[in-house]
């Protein structure tokens, strides 16, 4: 994913430091105490950069799941004389559950929805800690939350300031592994593209909430040492401003950057001492700061930074891990899947977009789609991989009806497909794009990946060599450690095709895959899907360049205006009198132009 | 049910109704839901209250002035934050971010400029606030004409969006890049759509503030609300937003009766995920196709 500019020894350094500043500030001291309220912060941070930077789901209301945590470690000690540790497991636990309840409905919608939603949840929940006095109460707050303690030792402010490091670099390593897995993968490609999320069968509103769920128990697990470090929870702690805090922080130190969140909550932490004087003027200067970073460094300091390195020092041409892509590599038989559509209606508004279109697709075969501009070709594409809903008709792959399933279910199913412009996700290398691919292939869960287990690294290894012999099998393995949007818009389409093929794809619809080549790429093109086909594979090719559709394809169909025109072999469907007519118009069928 | 709260849940209701409606006249053709919206309002009624109170300005003058006023900041806004960010890219959602930033940027702005108190605000001349006790609703004549304003308002809305340049919003609205080679220019319908929304804004807090007052405490409470009527109305649906705005306001005047005040925004916010787990597209709306 992103290039690491911070070298280990600096990561090692700046944990060093973090670990022995309890050795020069004494233990009640002002400095102690900040550096434990950073490392608070830097928690809840990183849960939000997950969230925002890399799943693209702002949340303006995060204070209220730091609340969340705090409120509940603050009042089961208090009242309940409940241990921290317990209590702040209930806080990490009620903060996830009340965010996904608020934020359900959101995940189904556009991004913007979830910015309300958790913006209007935590106003709610702000306006809730005062009214509901008999448990919270209300503005006066709860006073003297003990500390932690474990085995009858109480934990001072020094063991509170090594537990809050230590959950900090467990959570940055954790939040790390899940970055650099199939669900990092996953939560880009719902941020930048959600299309080809689906295309590999990743549910964006699952993605959503894996990310999200993440993001506020982690938001609680601060809340709690919150609650314990300050010993006093009030409502006024957890205002609007404090969510907007948190969202400058990361905003700062670079959104979907790794370090962001550090670098971000660093300054933020030196910032305040210098504006001192300015009190009242900080939420001007949040504004401003906010509006300023997002228009003139999106990826914040450490993108800064980033790029100033790469200027610097530009990284040297590194030689791939499998860049000896001469060979062709043999691959495994594939067990291709037939299609077979029978009745396919759409309407878009007042234009019938297919009007009963039967066609079957043998189980191994190369099967073109071809007809005149809106024909309903790339329509019938999008009905058969579940982007659109049909009025009426079915859809069976294999032996199963697909009608009702949704794109990323068909996709599960050993569908694979690319788009008309290719979507890949620019800010992932190519591998990594390939690596999407086998999203639901891949058996690691979430925990298993995050706390990176044995069987769990086995298998990333093993797809990722998988993925490079994709990258092989269609020629480009020498682009596999390049970001996806620096690569040419003919090896691009390649990519798309060895994405399709990670997912374990049995059938493979290709939306105009000859659009924008040049002759040469054309070739490769030509050779490449004769490859596919050749292991078993079946393929469903919707394109205007007839002479590749004569050179490749098995069967033939021709859509006009909805319809089927004409099917069969494409030698005899091209010399089909009505095809010429509808491709070439009457005048040209008279004066005698060869197809 | 006590007909009071009522009538007064559809007077709130109106105001509701008319803030989503400048939301849906900015988000038709440009796909951004503006989280200053809120904040323009306020300042529509700052302006104003200054114009007519301080400044002693007839109402009509002030009025336009206001919009005016009002709009252009709409127009910078776009041109500063929001254009920038949809060049980069048209999906993405830093203009969540950025315009955010714009609210808080006039919210403190304003609040460093005339300070927390708020300001009162006279209904133009033959209106007044006193109740007129018709029945058993205390109702003012200044509510009334509110709740017809609102009603005017919305038609000539929808009527605009029938003409051929509303047509051509909804066009940009639908796809960019054919209306584009339609001869249609979403930048300048983009500019347009904030120099409008945010003078419909102006409008919202020149109507609200001789009920609410003046004060800049008004933007993130309007800004929420008329996002719940905006939701629960089907974006870019003004009749459904109109609607959902009366059902926003008397959800919230009977919630708060029965309850306490202090559970107003709960009740709204429970009714509003209420309806999006049920519609997500909101009670007066089609599921979009996906588009690839």
């Amino acid at each position: 994913m992103s290039r690491a500019v911070i070298p280990f020894t600096t990561q090692a350094a700046a944990l060093g430091v973090a670990l022995a500043l309890p050795a020069f500030v004494g233990a009640n001291s002002y400095a102690l105490f900040v550096a434990t309220q950073l490392g608070i912060y830097i928690i809840a941070a990183i849960g939000l950069n997950l969230l925002a930077g890399y799943a693209g789901q702002v949340s303006l209301g995060h204070a209220a799941f730091v609340a969340i945590g705090a409120y509940s470690v603050a009042l089961l000690t208090v009242d309940h004389h409940w241990p921290f540790w317990a209590a702040a497991v209930v806080g990490m636990v009620l903060a996830a559950g009340l965010g996904v309840l608020a934020a359900l409905p959101a995940f189904r919608l556009n991004t913007w929805y979830f910015a309300f939603i958790t913006l209007a949840f935590a106003l709610v929940f702000e306006k809730m800690i005062v009214e509901w006095r008999w448990l919270t109460k209300g503005f006066a707050g709860v006073v003297g939350v003990p500390p932690p303690s474990a085995f009858g030792y109480e934990f001072g402010p020094r063991p509170l300031y090594y537990t809050v490091v230590a959950v900090t670099v467990i959570a940055f390593i954790l939040v790390r592994n899940v970055v650099h897995s199939r669900f990092g993968r996953a939560f880009v490609a719902v941020r930048d593209v959600e299309p080809a999320a689906l295309a590999v069968g990743a549910s964006p509103q699952r993605t959503k909430l894996v990310a999200f769920v993440i993001s506020a128990a982690l938001a609680g697990i601060a809340g709690a040492f919150f609650a314990v470090q300050k010993t006093v929870v009030t409502p006024d702690d957890f205002t609007a401003d404090f969510s907007i805090f948190f969202l400058l922080t990361v905003v700062l130190g670079g959104l979907g950057t790794l370090w962001g969140p550090i670098i971000g909550a660093l300054v933020f932490f030196l910032i305040p001492e210098l504006l001192a004087g300015l009190q009242s003027w900080r939420m001007l200067i949040y504004g401003g700061m906010l509006l300023g970073l997002m228009l003139f460094a999106p990826h914040g300091l450490y993108g800064a930074l980033r790029q100033a390195w790469r200027r610097f020092a530009p990284s040297p041409a590194k030689a791939s891990a499998a860049a000896d892509s001469s060979h062709a590599r043999e691959h495994p038989p594939i067990a291709g899947l037939g299609l077979v559509i029978s009745g396919l209606r759409k309407q878009f508004g007042g234009v019938q977009a297919l009007d009963g279109v039967d066609l079957s697709v043998p189980a191994g075969s190369c099967y073109a789609i071809v007809g005149p501009n809106g024909s309903g070709k790339t329509t019938l594409l999008n009905l058969a991989s579940g982007y659109y809903v049909p009025d009426a008709g079915s859809v069976k792959i294999g032996d199963v009806e697909a009608l009702g399933s949704g794109a990323q279910r068909i996709a599960a199913r050993g569908v694979g497909r690319t788009f008309q412009t290719p979507r890949l996700i620019a800010d992932l290398t190519a591998l990594d794009n390939v690596m999407l691919g086998a999203y639901t292939r891949e058996r690691a869960g979430l925990l298993s990946t995050a706390l990176r287990l044995p069987f769990a690294r086995a298998e990333a290894r093993r797809l990722r060599q998988e993925a490079l012999g994709f990258l092989q099998f269609v020629g480009v393995a020498d682009r596999a450690d390049i970001e996806a949007g620096e690569i040419p818009h003919g090896q691009q389409r390649l990519i798309e095709i060895a994405r399709a093929m990670m997912g374990g794809a049995r059938l493979i619809l290709l939306d105009e895959p000859a659009a924008g080549l040049s002759m040469s790429e054309l070739e490769r093109l030509e050779r490449l899907i004769m490859r596919i086909c050749g292991l078993g594979a079946t393929i469903v090719i919707v394109e205007h360049h007839l002479d590749l559709v004569a050179n490749v394809a098995t069967h033939v169909t021709v859509l006009d205006r909805g319809t089927v025109l004409a099917a069969g072999k494409p030698a005899a469907v091209f010399n089909d009198e009505r095809v010429m007519r509808a491709y070439m118009g009457e005048r040209a069928l008279k004066a005698g132009v060869p197809a | 049910m006590d007909i009071d709260v009522l009538a007064h849940g559809i007077v709130a209701g109106s105001l509701y109704a008319l803030v989503a409606v400048s939301f849906n006249i900015l988000y038709r053709p440009t796909n951004v839901f503006n989280f200053a919206q809120g904040e323009l309002v306020m300042l529509g009624a700052m302006i104003f209250a200054s114009l007519t109170s301080l400044a002693g300005m007839p109402w009509l003058v002030a009025f336009a002035g206001t919009l005016v006023a009002v709009g252009c900041i709409g127009l910078v806004e776009e041109r500063i934050a929001v254009a920038p960010i949809l060049a980069r890219s048209q999906t993405g959602t830093g203009w969540v971010i950025t315009t955010l930033a714009t609210s808080l940027i006039i919210s403190n702005l304003v609040g460093r400029f005339w300070g927390p108190d708020p300001i009162l605000v006279k209904p133009p001349a033959l209106l007044s606030m006193d109740s007129l006790d018709i029945g058993a609703s205390r109702i003012s004549s200044y509510e009334i004409a509110l709740v017809l304003v609102t009603l005017v308002l919305v038609a000539i809305v929808e009527r605009v969006y029938r003409t051929l340049k509303g047509k051509a919003v909804m066009a940009v609205a639908e796809d960019r890049e054919a209306a584009l080679l339609r001869g249609i220019d979403p930048g300048s319908l983009g500019r347009w759509s904030f120099f409008l929304g945010a003078a419909f804004a102006a409008m919202t807090g020149v109507l609200a503030a001789p009920i609410l007052y003046a004060s800049t405490s008004l933007g993130p409470d309007l800004l929420l609300k008329g996002f719940a009527a905006a939701a629960v109305g089907s974006i870019g649906n003004n009749r459904g937003a109109l609607i959902a705005g009366y059902v926003i306001g008397v959800t919230e005047a009977v919630g708060a009766s029965l309850l306490s005040p202090g559970y107003q925004e709960a009740v709204i916010f429970i009714v509003v995920l209420a309806v999006l787990l049920l519609k997500p597209e909101g009670l007066f709306g089609s599921p979009n196709a996906r588009t690839v």
